[in-house]
């Protein structure tokens, strides 16, 4: 063996070494458990709670499922108990705020969310937010159209701007939010406002020529996920092309197959089928034939 | 253009002697103790497709290794198969018969014969893989008639009808002669044969009809023929996959369908000429030319695999790839390539030789050449499915891979042998080389001496 072929083995079963070591220190690692409670406030109207949880391992994050969670308000005890919950396949659970919390709801701005994990009380988690609402609104001067959201949140028994508050705002599509301008995203001032203007234009709307704007924040620290949104004549009036499925196309139901497929088929077992009955009419007539000559 | 039945005056003028020999040859033979074995061994084996149907119907489908991912398995194999085998009825019978092909007439019963046992096991293989039997009134109540399904339905049932009219017509001279010859058939058979043909008196009138009638057939066939198969290879063709996604299917179906029928018939030929002690009648020069005939339909067989194969290799479009890999040197490259060696290759090279297309080579031949079809027809369905353009989320991993479970084995060894009891069942009843025409023929031999 020369040197360079010896210092290339020496280097692989150093490489080899590092790869087996960084593997089992992989699996050394413990896994943890992670439960995150999520405020979601939908229009103003609905309040609910999203549980999501998870197990990580090192850099691999999987979702557990049929875990259940009880969910409390403020503080565990059978009065604020919001409910119980349990997790789908995607390790997610939701839950709405019941009618009977409304008087705790009101009392107070900060609130806090705890969920307890079945027969495990030692591992609450926790969310703390303020209770906020968004508003949103549209203004038309000449060519130009402006969309005004607002955020305020709840303080000494009174709504007050909130200020500092990123979000996006845009048209709702079927994916998300498009932005209405060239931003990402964008924060209120002090007043609690922000005004963009909608620089997308000759968007498809729907029959009317209708679409919706929308406001939504993402995970806030504060305020959690508000979302709002309202519908404005502002899109391109587009009908959608129903006859599609009026049509007599290879891909329709029986009842509209192509007439030419129709014609074809038919010609062809008519045709076919109609030699055969004559063949078995000629074993007929062969019969006939023997019989008399019998 | 059918000159091989002529009118039973002509056959008059023949020695009786000559026709008495034929006439004892060619007759039905009760089963000898082989014979017995044979079909005992095949009823046993249709015994065990039988109670393996029964329990896929108690349990379900689940008895099945199919799954989301290969959802044709076996039994579609088993379907391409005998649709294939089917299609040798109108290369024997019609082609020949219209190209005035006169040293094939004692073929052709062998291959009508096999036509129609294969195109009913075809038809009941679907059936059950329908899983629920009773469904199959959906594909007439609910069918599509954009649907190659319902094309398929509609050109089996054609086919089916045809062959066995083609079957029949034939055999009315014969049947005459089974009646007469009473003390050597049975009373029992005797019954079946003036059932079926009492009324045949062989008058002139008589043939007339009957020549017009198999000349019709014989026209009719082929075109019903090549559209059983294509339309078939149009199930696999009209759906997007790889391996199946070919403007050439039809075609390749066909010309491997013919390939699969001459050997089934060449194996056939070699069965009941040695059983049956028919020598005289199935001679060397029937094997010689049917032994140019498979070269040549091999040649064009391995033509389309190579286009089927090539040209997307060439590409070799990401889906593709994992698809051929599999055939090529992954885990069907063992089956793949057994079934290029011994479904066209080995075979050509033994019958390019003179001696290779003797009776016995050619009955290698021919065995080599039905065994490389059945799994190359394996290979069309299942390869493919485990490939989708789209792989299926969420599936269990046992879901990747298919090899059929015994329930599935045991019906389609039990439809093979079921086919094969139809053959000698038939062999056992009625003649397996038509009598009727071959004392033509002889007299028309002896004409031209």
């Amino acid at each position: 063996m020369n040197k360079y072929n010896a210092t290339l083995l020496l280097l692989l079963m150093i490489f080899s070494f590092a790869i087996s070591r960084a593997s089992a220190q992989q699996d050394s690692v413990p896994a943890k458990e992670l439960v995150k409670l999520r405020y979601f406030n939908d229009k103003n109207k609905i309040q609910y709670l999203v549980l999501e949880n998870s197990q990580k391992k090192g850099k691999e994050t999987k979702p557990l499922a049929t875990k259940t969670f009880s969910l409390y308000l403020d503080s565990m005890n059978r009065v604020n108990f919001i409910g119980n919950v349990t997790t789908d396949k995607n390790g997610r659970a939701k839950s709405f705020l019941p009618p009977s919390l409304k008087s705790a709801w009101n009392a107070s701005a900060p609130h806090t969310f705890i969920a307890v994990p079945e027969g495990r009380e030692e591992s609450m988690s926790e969310l703390e937010i303020t209770k906020a609402k968004i508003q949103i609104d549209t203004a038309s001067e000449d060519s130009t159209r402006n969309i005004i959201v607002q955020v305020s949140k709840y303080e000494n028994d009174t709504w007050v701007p909130a200020n500092e508050v990123e979000m996006r705002i845009g048209i709702k599509r079927l994916g998300g939010v498009l932005s209405a301008g060239d931003e990402e995203s964008y924060t209120t001032d002090s007043t609690g406002t922000v005004t963009i203007e909608l620089l997308k234009k000759n968007i498809p709307g729907d029959a009317k020529g209708n679409i919706v704007v929308a406001a939504k924040t993402e995970d806030n620290d504060l305020y959690g996920n508000l979302y709002v949104e309202k519908v404005v004549p502002w899109g391109i009036a587009v009908n959608p092309d129903t006859g599609f499925f009026e049509k007599r196309t290879l891909w329709s139901t029986r009842f509209r197959t192509p007439y030419w497929l129709l014609m074809m088929a038919y010609s062809i077992i008519i045709a076919v089928w109609g030699t055969l009955i004559y063949l078995i009419l000629q074993i007929v007539k062969i019969k006939k034939i023997g019989i008399a000559q019998a | 253009m059918i000159t091989k039945i002529i009118k039973v005056s002509v056959v008059k003028n023949l020695s009786t002697t000559t026709i008495d020999a034929i006439t004892q040859d060619l007759l039905p033979q009760k089963f000898g103790k082989r014979g017995m074995i044979w079909t005992a061994g095949l009823i046993l084996l249709c015994l065990i497709g039988a109670f393996a149907y029964y329990r896929q119907l108690k349990y379900g489908l689940i008895v099945t290794h199919m799954r989301d991912y290969v959802s044709w398995g076996i039994y579609i194999s088993n379907f391409v198969f005998f649709v294939a085998i089917s299609l040798v009825g109108s290369l024997i019978t019609a082609i020949f018969r219209l190209a005035n092909v006169k040293w094939a007439t004692p073929l052709t019963r062998i291959a009508e014969i096999i036509a129609v046992s294969a195109i009913v096991f075809a038809s009941l293989i679907i059936i059950v893989d329908m899983g629920r039997p009773e469904r199959m009134l959906n594909l007439f109540v609910h069918g599509r008639m954009q649907s190659p399904i319902i094309w398929d339905v509609i050109v089996i049932g054609t086919y089916f009808f045809i062959s066995l009219l083609l079957l029949y017509f034939p055999l009315l001279p014969d049947l005459k002669i089974l009646i007469r010859a009473k003390e050597k058939t049975g009373r029992a058979l005797n019954k079946v044969y003036r059932f079926q043909g009492s009324f045949w008196k062989g008058n002139a009138a008589q043939f007339k009809i009957s020549e017009r009638a198999i000349t019709i057939l014989c026209i009719m066939i082929i075109p019903v023929a090549f559209s059983i198969h294509t339309v078939t290879s149009w199930l696999f063709a009209t759906t997007y996959r790889p391996g199946w996604d070919s403007t050439n299917f039809g075609a390749y179906f066909i010309s491997g369908a013919f390939l699969v029928g001459a050997g089934a018939v060449v194996v056939a030929m070699y069965i009941f000429r040695k059983f049956y002690r028919l020598e005289k009648y199935i001679t060397e020069m029937h094997f010689e030319k049917m032994g140019r005939i498979v070269v040549m339909l091999a040649l064009l067989y391995l033509y389309f695999n190579i286009n089927e194969y090539l040209v997307p290799a060439f590409k070799m479009k990401k889906p593709e790839e994992a698809h051929l890999r599999q055939l090529f040197t992954g885990e069907y490259a063992v089956m793949f390539w057994l079934a290029i060696l011994i479904g066209m290759i080995i075979p050509v090279i033994i019958l390019l030789f003179r001696k290779g297309r003797k009776p016995v080579p050619m009955f290698i031949a021919g065995v080599m050449i039905v065994v490389g079809a059945w799994f190359k027809r394996y290979l069309i369905v299942t390869p493919t499915l485990l490939h989708p353009f789209l792989p299926i989320q969420d599936v269990p991993a046992s879901f990747h891979q298919y090899f059929p479970s015994l329930e599935e084995w045991a019906i389609a060894i039990g439809s093979l042998a079921g086919g094969l009891l139809v053959i000698t069942f038939f062999a056992r009843i009625y003649p397996i080389i038509p009598i009727q025409e071959t004392i033509t023929e002889q007299h028309e031999k002896d004409e031209q001496i």
